[in-house]
C-alpha cells in the first residue's frame, strides 16, 4: 500500500492506523510505503506504466479519473458497506465517483475560505458574513478591498497565496469562475471548454482578479508567506491548513469568511487525498475492510486532529472538536455538506486542464489580455480532448 | 625490414585493439545513455504517444513538429534562449576575464578572494534561485530594490523584478551570470598562469605599456581557454531550466520561458511524450548547428596564426 508522506504528525497517525489494523486481524498484513508528496503523482504514473502499482493506493483528488481511464482502479461500490457510505459527506463521494462508479474514499476533505482580521474589517465598517448563504457579493467585496486599501500604508490588503505553486491556482480560483457562471470545461459532456472558459462570464470574473492583482495592486505577492501573519494584509484567501498558524497569530481577531459571491452563489473548493484499490489487489474484500477502518470516527478524528483537514464523515464531524457545531472551523464543514463546494472536473483530461488553467491565471495576473488568454487556453484544452478522441471509455482486458 | 614492418603493424593493431577495449565502457555508456535515448526520441517524435494513455499510439508523421514550430510559446522560448545566449555569453566572458586578471595578482588574501568568487559555482542552482527570489523581493524592503534606491538617491522606485515582463529575463540572466562566472574565471585563471613570463619580459623590452601587453600577449595566449569557455557558456545558456522553473515558471506571459522549460512542461504536465520528443530533437539540431558554427569560426582563427 502506498500513501503520501505528509506532515510528520500525519505520517505517524497513518502508520499507527496500519499497525492497529494489522494487529486486529490476522488474515492479511498491510505494508505501508510512504512517497514524498511533491513527486507523488509522477511516481504513481511511472509505476502504472511499469505495471508496478501497489494493491491499495492514495490519490491526490482529481488525478484519480486519469487512472480509472487507464484501467488501473477497481470500483468500490459493492465492496464498501452501505452504512459506511451513508455516513460519508457528499463532497467526498462526488470527488470519488467517475462515470457513476465510486473509486476512491477519503478520510478528510479540504476547506477553502477567506481568513480576515475582525478589527480591520470593522474599522472600514464591513459586514462580516458567517454563512455561505449570505456571503459578500462581488461588488461588496471589491468595495471592501478598496476601503481597506485606502487605510493601508502600501495599499496591499489581500493575500491570494500567489507564492504557492501549481495545483493551488485551480483549487482556489476555479470556484469563483463557477460562482460567476463560467467553468473550466463544459461539464455536461466534458468534450469542450468553448463557452465555459472563454465565456463573457469567465472574462468578467478574471477581470476582477486582474484588477486586484495587476491594476490596483491590492494583492500582496507574499514572497515570504508571511503576509497575513505579519499583519501586512487584512484578508487571506487560503485553505484549512493555515488555521493553526493564523489562529496563533491573531487569536480572537481571526474570522473565517466564505468566498465572495460572483453572482451565482458563493462557491468553494474541495478535494483532497483519498484511498482506492487497484485491479492488482488480490483481496479486495480485505482492502475494503481496511478502507472502512480508515473511515471509522476514531481513525478520522486522529488524522484530522493531526493535519487540520475537514473530517469526511458526518459522525466524525460531530466528534471533532474543531468542526462540530459552534466550533471555529464549522464553516468549512457547512460548505462541504451544504453543496457550496465544487469538485474539480471529473475527467481524465484533468491534468491538462489544470496545467492550462494555472498558466492562464498567471498570465492574467501579469496583465495579459483576458479574452485572448482564455481563448487560447480553451483551444489548448479542446485540442487535448480531440487528441485523445474525447477520452472514450476503453474496455480493459483484465 | 619486411619483418620489422609486420611487427610494427601487429603492434599498432594490438594497440588499437587495446584502445578500443579501454574505451568500451565509455562508448557503451554513451550508446546506452545518449545515443539510444536520442534515437528513441527521434522515433517517438513521429508518434502521438501520451503518457499512460490506454488508446493505441499512432504514427502521425511531422504533425508534432508542425505543432511545435507554430506554437507561440515554443517560438517565444527559442527567442528567449537566443537573447539569453547573446547577452550572457559575451558579458559573462568579459566579466570572468576581468575577475581572472584581478585574481592573478599577488597580494595577501588572494586565496580567500578566489574561493569567494568560485563559491557560487559549487552551490546547487536550485538553492541559488531561491536565495535570489528573496533578493529580488518586490517592495522597498527587497535587497536589490533597497540597493538600487540607495545608489540612485531614491530615483529608482521599487520593482517587482520577477513579475515584470521586461525585467524577468534580465533578472534571471543576472542570477545566472553571478552563478556561472566563477567557473569561467577559474579556467581563464589557469590559462593566465600558463602564459610564460618571457613573453611579458620581451614585451617590456619592446617598451609595451600595460594595455599593449594585454592586447598583444595576454589575449592571443588566452585564445583557447576563451573559445572553450564561450562554447560551454553558449551551450549552458541554451539549457537554462532550474532558474526559470523556480524563479518565474516561464512568466510573466512567457517573458522568461525557455526551450527546456517548455519541453519539461509538455511531457510532465501535459503528458505529451511525442510532442516533447519533437521539441528535444529541434533543440538538439539547434545546439549542434551553433556549436559547429562556433567551432569552425575558432578553427579559422587558428589557421591565421
Amino acid at each position: 500500500m502506498w500513501g503520501h508522506a505528509g506532515r510528520q504528525s500525519e505520517r505517524e497517525v497513518l502508520q499507527h492506523l496500519v499497525k492497529t489494523f494489522n494487529t486486529n486481524q490476522d488474515s492479511v498484513e498491510i505494508e505501508l510505503t510512504l512517497l514524498p508528496e511533491g513527486s507523488y503523482n509522477s511516481q504513481v504514473q511511472a509505476a502504472a506504466l511499469a505495471g508496478d502499482l501497489p494493491h491499495i493506493l492514495e490519490f491526490d483528488g482529481p488525478y484519480m479519473y486519469n487512472y480509472v481511464w487507464q484501467g488501473h482502479l477497481l470500483p468500490l461500490d459493492s465492496l464498501i458497506s452501505q452504512s459506511v457510505l451513508k455516513n460519508v459527506i457528499p463532497s467526498v463521494l462526488k470527488q470519488g465517483t467517475y462515470r457513476e462508479k465510486l473509486y476512491t474514499l477519503g478520510m478528510f476533505d479540504a476547506g477553502l475560505a477567506l481568513y480576515g482580521r475582525r478589527s480591520r474589517l470593522e474599522a472600514v465598517g464591513a459586514r462580516i458574513p458567517h454563512s455561505p448563504a449570505n456571503a459578500w457579493t462581488i461588488e461588496e467585496f471589491d468595495k471592501i478591498l478598496k476601503d481597506l486599501a485606502d487605510q493601508d500604508p502600501d495599499g496591499q490588503v489581500l493575500d491570494l497565496k500567489m507564492n504557492y505553486r501549481g495545483e493551488w491556482f485551480t483549487f482556489a480560483f476555479m470556484p469563483p469562475l463557477i460562482s460567476g457562471g463560467a467553468d473550466v470545461i463544459n461539464r455536461d459532456s466534458f468534450q469542450s471548454a468553448t463557452g465555459s472558459l472563454n465565456s463573457p462570464e469567465a472574462v468578467k470574473v478574471m477581470t476582477y482578479f486582474q484588477s486586484w492583482i495587476h491594476d490596483e495592486k491590492r494583492v500582496d505577492m507574499n514572497v515570504d508567506d508571511y503576509a497575513f501573519v505579519g499583519g501586512r494584509v487584512a484578508l487571506s484567501w487560503v485553505g484549512h491548513w493555515e488555521y493553526p498558524r493564523y489562529h496563533q497569530a491573531w487569536g480572537e481577531d481571526l474570522v473565517l469568511i466564505p468566498l465572495p459571491d460572483f453572482e451565482h452563489g458563493s462557491k468553494t473548493g474541495q478535494g483532497s487525498w483519498s484511498w482506492g484499490m487497484t485491479r492488482k489487489c488480490p483481496y479486495p474484500q480485505m482492502a475494503a475492510r481496511f478502507i472502512e477502518f480508515l473511515l471509522e470516527d476514531s481513525s478520522i478524528v486522529a488524522m484530522t486532529d493531526a493535519n487540520g483537514a475537514v473530517p469526511a464523515t458526518y459522525s466524525a464531524l460531530e466528534a471533532s472538536r474543531q468542526y462540530q457545531k459552534g466550533s471555529p472551523l464549522r464553516l468549512f464543514a457547512r460548505q462541504l455538506t451544504e453543496g457550496y463546494a465544487v469538485p474539480r472536473p471529473r475527467t481524465p483530461a484533468y491534468p491538462v486542464i489544470t496545467t492550462v488553467f494555472q498558466q492562464a491565471f498567471l498570465d492574467i495576473s501579469h496583465g495579459a489580455k483576458i479574452q485572448q488568454v482564455l481563448n487560447r487556453a480553451t483551444q489548448e484544452i479542446n485540442l487535448d480532448i480531440k487528441d485523445n478522441q474525447g477520452y472514450p471509455m476503453v474496455n480493459h482486458a483484465y | 625490414m619486411h619483418i620489422k614492418k609486420i611487427l610494427n603493424i601487429r603492434q599498432t593493431q594490438s594497440e588499437s585493439l587495446g584502445g578500443w577495449l579501454m574505451s568500451l565502457p565509455a562508448v557503451l555508456g554513451l550508446a546506452l545513455f545518449m545515443a539510444f535515448p536520442f534515437l528513441l526520441a527521434i522515433g517517438l517524435s513521429f508518434t502521438n504517444l501520451r503518457m499512460g494513455s490506454p488508446l493505441p499510439t499512432r504514427f502521425i508523421g511531422f504533425e508534432a513538429y508542425q505543432r511545435v514550430l507554430t506554437d507561440p510559446s515554443f517560438l517565444r522560448a527559442l527567442m528567449n534562449n537566443g537573447l539569453f545566449a547573446l547577452i550572457v555569453v559575451p558579458l559573462q566572458t568579459v566579466l570572468a576575464l576581468g575577475l581572472a586578471l584581478f585574481l592573478n595578482q599577488k597580494f595577501k588574501g588572494i586565496m580567500f578572494f578566489r574561493t569567494l568568487f568560485f563559491m557560487p559555482v559549487v552551490f546547487p542552482l536550485s538553492l541559488v534561485s531561491v536565495v535570489w527570489i528573496l533578493m529580488y523581493a518586490p517592495g522597498a524592503d527587497g535587497m536589490i530594490n533597497a540597493f538600487l534606491q540607495f545608489i540612485s538617491f531614491g530615483q529608482i522606485s521599487p520593482q517587482d523584478f520577477l513579475h515584470n515582463p521586461y525585467l524577468a529575463l534580465p533578472a534571471i540572466m543576472l542570477c545566472s551570470i553571478w552563478q556561472g562566472v566563477g567557473f569561467q574565471m577559474v579556467i581563464l585563471l589557469a590559462g593566465l598562469q600558463s602564459i610564460p613570463d618571457v613573453l611579458y619580459e620581451a614585451a617590456e623590452i619592446d617598451r609595451a605599456n600595460q594595455w599593449q601587453k594585454f592586447v598583444h600577449v595576454t589575449l592571443p595566449q588566452l585564445r583557447n581557454p576563451l573559445i572553450f569557455t564561450a562554447l560551454v557558456t553558449t551551450i549552458l545558456a541554451f539549457r537554462v531550466f532550474d532558474q526559470v522553473e523556480i524563479m518565474t515558471q516561464g512568466g510573466p506571459n512567457g517573458a522568461s520561458t525557455t526551450v527546456m522549460y517548455e519541453t519539461v512542461q509538455t511531457i510532465f504536465n501535459r503528458q505529451q511524450v511525442g510532442q516533447s520528443s519533437a521539441m528535444t530533437v529541434i533543440f538538439f539540431i539547434l545546439v549542434l548547428v551553433i556549436t559547429l558554427v562556433q567551432r569552425s569560426a575558432a578553427k579559422q582563427e587558428r589557421e591565421i596564426e
